[in-house]
């Protein structure tokens, strides 16, 4: 089982790392990196509502943290994006704090409106806010930089191949999350959160690490958007559409576990992508329609996410005992 | 497994046969909101810019308009113009991707788009990226033009020029009919709309030495104005200037005649005072607003080819052009002039006769000078027009060489209406 599953991941990771090699069109690796960035997006938010079951719809409010604070900082300052990158992620886990501290003494669903009440707090702020941008937000400067200016227009492939480096760091955070005494915590604090606090777990402090890392890993993510699209702005960035995606990208696929938010990225982008290029232009919605008949087929025959049509696959190690009518 | 990954490629496969391109036509994307909030703006830009396109390609010349009936290219040998639409839902980097994808797999030699001032920013961002021409024939954020692009053109007057349009009609009201203002007084919601074109209208209120005695901005989403209108009435200004969505600028009306506050005029910024539903709810007492506005149907009165256009799409599509739908019929005669005189689909070569552009005022639906863009890919020409609403209808009253009606100043006393 064990060696069966690092060989799938290691064949999974090589065949990515060849993807743009091998697909040479813009719009596959355009669409590829789409996926990528989605699959980063749900992959930080399974670690606190997956793993430690709290349920975030806010999460754009610490992507466009990320984006916020990396495109200020390059636009006034000068400062590379890459430095961006971590100051958001910081400033974002900070976020993380001032959010969690209230709202987790909520449980449930009442956390989950909790959040959403914080994105849109965060939305209305910065549409108010003219230091931040309002509601016109940022054009960042078009431009080759190389590397350090985060910036590149004459292929893609800086992009997919940094899109898919943080998909990497997110999962092997969420590996080392999983393995540790953290993420037993965090289980333990989803499935039973009674009997967690008996046995002396401190919920607030392990929901808060969860939130923290998924925050700043988020944030991230937010950073890579406006470096690849060089426009940000709150309608964009930070509003609950957003979130209620990167959550709904995670469940789809199967919240609580490793790839699954990986799978529910590629299926999600996928069959968005796909409808819209082959219906969008007609105006009548179709593809919207397809979309939304596809993850309602998925929601009702595969609840436990897409990563349910797998693992159920996987062969057990012990063959469960067959039913005695076949074998008369 | 297989059977989705069979669904997959073959909605791939489906994807490439899209490709299919004769030598013959000339490939334009074009990029609008066609689902979302937005999408019955979309739709009818779609079908103002498919208009055009198959009236260029037509051969019914009597419309009157250059090209228009012309059979194709004829800078081209009669070659077709296609468009090929693409729905950006609203989202600016979906905008981008449908851009790229225009550019990438469709090998359109230009774009045309796309409504939202933020989609339009990351669309010509990728646009300008590759080296494609974009048209945008209808987004009015001023920062569009300020960033300094090659290969971005914009047919529309952009919100600076509708404030300076405001200006340039009392100034024709004091040189014309002897009309004088001095007091103003801005009235805005506090949201971008409202406090962008309340710095705006200050900036410009003080350059032509007006004075301006009260500026007050209030939450839009509020349930009474009552506080705000008081101190407007207490500043005895000679006109408001208001920008107001539909919600509040009915509201502020109610208080305005509750409290008798009467200024000798209404200058509105378009939006809520232009919404079908304004007219509808305040009956009698919204007439005599004056509000700014691109386009109006009373315009054919003095210019036929407009009463003449909107016969076309009235036939096809049982509704009259609106100022959106004006522009992106516009927006595609003009890719249409540059591409004809650049003889070629070459991007550079477009790119060009983009520069050298010069449309008289006569040959466009719009209340222009004509088009012509300055080095940031500005539309110098363009021009917004300023309606009253006159016995319930809003009626063209600016530029006075297009208006179909006097305008009627000071505006009557409530109760003698």
């Amino acid at each position: 089982m064990r060696r069966g599953s690092t060989a799938l991941a290691l064949g999974g990771l090589a065949a990515a790392l060849a993807f743009p090699l091998l697909a040479t069109r813009v719009t596959w690796q355009n669409t590829a990196i789409l996926m990528l960035m989605t699959a980063q997006l749900g992959v930080a938010w399974n670690i606190l509502g997956g793993y430690a079951g709290q349920v975030s719809l806010g999460h754009a409010a610490f992507f466009g943290a990320g984006a916020y604070v990396s495109t200020i900082l390059s636009m006034k300052l000068g400062i590379s994006p890459w430095l961006g990158m971590g100051a958001g992620a910081v400033c974002a886990a900070g976020l993380g704090v001032l959010v969690g501290t209230p709202c987790f003494r909520l449980k449930g669903h009442y956390f989950a409106m909790a959040t959403i009440a914080v994105g849109e707090i965060v939305q209305a702020v910065v549409n108010g806010s003219d230091a931040l941008g309002g509601a016109v937000g940022f054009t960042l400067p078009l431009g080759e930089t190389g590397f350090w200016g985060f910036v590149f227009n004459r292929s893609k492939l800086p992009y997919y191949y940094i899109a898919l480096g943080l998909l990497l760091l997110t999962v092997g955070v969420n590996w080392l999350v999983n393995r540790s005494h953290v993420g037993y915590y965090l289980r333990a604090i989803k499935d039973e959160p009674d009997a967690a606090r008996s046995l002396g777990v401190s919920l607030t402090r392990y929901k808060m690490i969860a939130m923290m890392l998924s925050a700043g890993l988020t944030a991230m993510g937010g950073t890579l958007y406006a470096q690849k699209e060089l426009f940000i702005d709150p309608n964009s960035m930070l509003s609950t559409s957003l979130s209620i995606k990167i959550a709904l990208v995670a469940i789809l696929g199967g919240a609580g576990t490793l790839w699954g938010p990986v799978l529910g990225a590629v299926v999600f982008t996928g069959i968005e992508e796909l409808t819209r290029v082959a219906f969008g232009g007609t105006g009548r919605g179709t593809d919207l329609v397809v979309h939304g008949a596809l993850l309602v087929l998925i929601a009702v025959y595969q609840p436990s996410g897409v990563m349910g049509l797998f693992t159920r696959r996987t062969p057990p190690a012990v063959p469960p005992p067959e039913p005695e009518a076949e074998f008369p | 497994m297989t059977s989705p990954l069979r669904t997959l490629a073959l909605l791939a496969a489906l994807l490439l046969s899209v490709r299919a391109s004769a030598q013959e036509e000339i490939r334009i994307g074009v990029i609008y909101p066609l689902t979302g909030a937005a999408a019955s703006t979309g739709i009818e830009l779609k079908n103002a810019a498919q208009l055009a396109a198959d009236l260029i390609n037509g051969t019914d010349k009597s419309l009157g308009l250059p090209l228009a009936g012309a059979g194709g290219l004829p800078g081209l040998k009669g070659a077709k113009i296609k468009l090929i639409f693409v729905d950006h839902q609203g989202n600016p980097q979906v905008g981008a991707s449908e851009a790229e994808r225009l550019i990438t797999e469709h090998k359109v030699a230009a774009i045309q788009g796309a409504y939202f001032s933020t989609v339009t920013t990351t669309a010509s961002q990728v646009a300008e990226r590759n080296g494609v021409p974009f048209l945008n024939a209808d987004s009015s954020s001023p920062a569009l033009t300020q960033r300094g692009f090659k290969w971005f053109f914009r047919t529309t007057p952009h919100d600076e020029l509708f404030v300076q349009n405001a200006f340039e009609f009392l100034r024709d009201l004091k040189a014309k009919k002897g009309i004088q203002v001095k007091r103003i007084a801005i009235f805005a919601e506090n949201t971008e709309f409202g406090t962008g074109a309340a710095k705006l209208q200050e900036r410009y209120a003080k350059e032509n030495g007006y004075e301006v005695v009260e500026k007050v901005l209030y939450p839009p989403k509020g349930t009474q104005l009552t506080s705000e209108v008081q101190k407007l009435k207490a500043s005895r200004p000679d006109i408001v200037m208001q920008s107001s969505y539909l919600g509040d600028a009915i509201l502020s009306m109610k208080t305005y005649k509750d409290l008798g506050f009467l200024p000798t005029a209404l200058l509105a910024n378009n939006a809520g005072f232009n919404d079908s539903e304004f007219l509808k709810t305040m009956g009698k007492d919204g007439n005599y607003v004056i509000s700014r506005e691109v386009w109006a149907l009373d315009l054919g009165v003095k210019k036929p080819v407009i009463a003449k256009a909107n016969a076309l799409l009235q036939a096809r599509h049982g509704v009259n052009f609106n100022g959106n739908s004006a522009r992106a019929f516009t927006g595609v005669f003009a890719l249409a002039d540059a591409i004809n005189r650049a003889g070629s689909t070459k991007p550079e070569a477009i790119q060009k006769a983009l520069q050298e552009t010069n449309i008289p005022g006569a040959d466009l639906i719009m209340p222009w000078g004509g088009i012509q863009y300055d080095a940031t890919g500005q539309n110098t020409k363009g021009a917004g027009i300023i309606v009253q609403v006159q016995d319930g209808k809003y009626a063209t009253v600016w530029p006075f060489d297009l208006a179909s009606k006097d305008v009627i100043w000071p505006m009557p006393a409530w109760d003698k209406r």
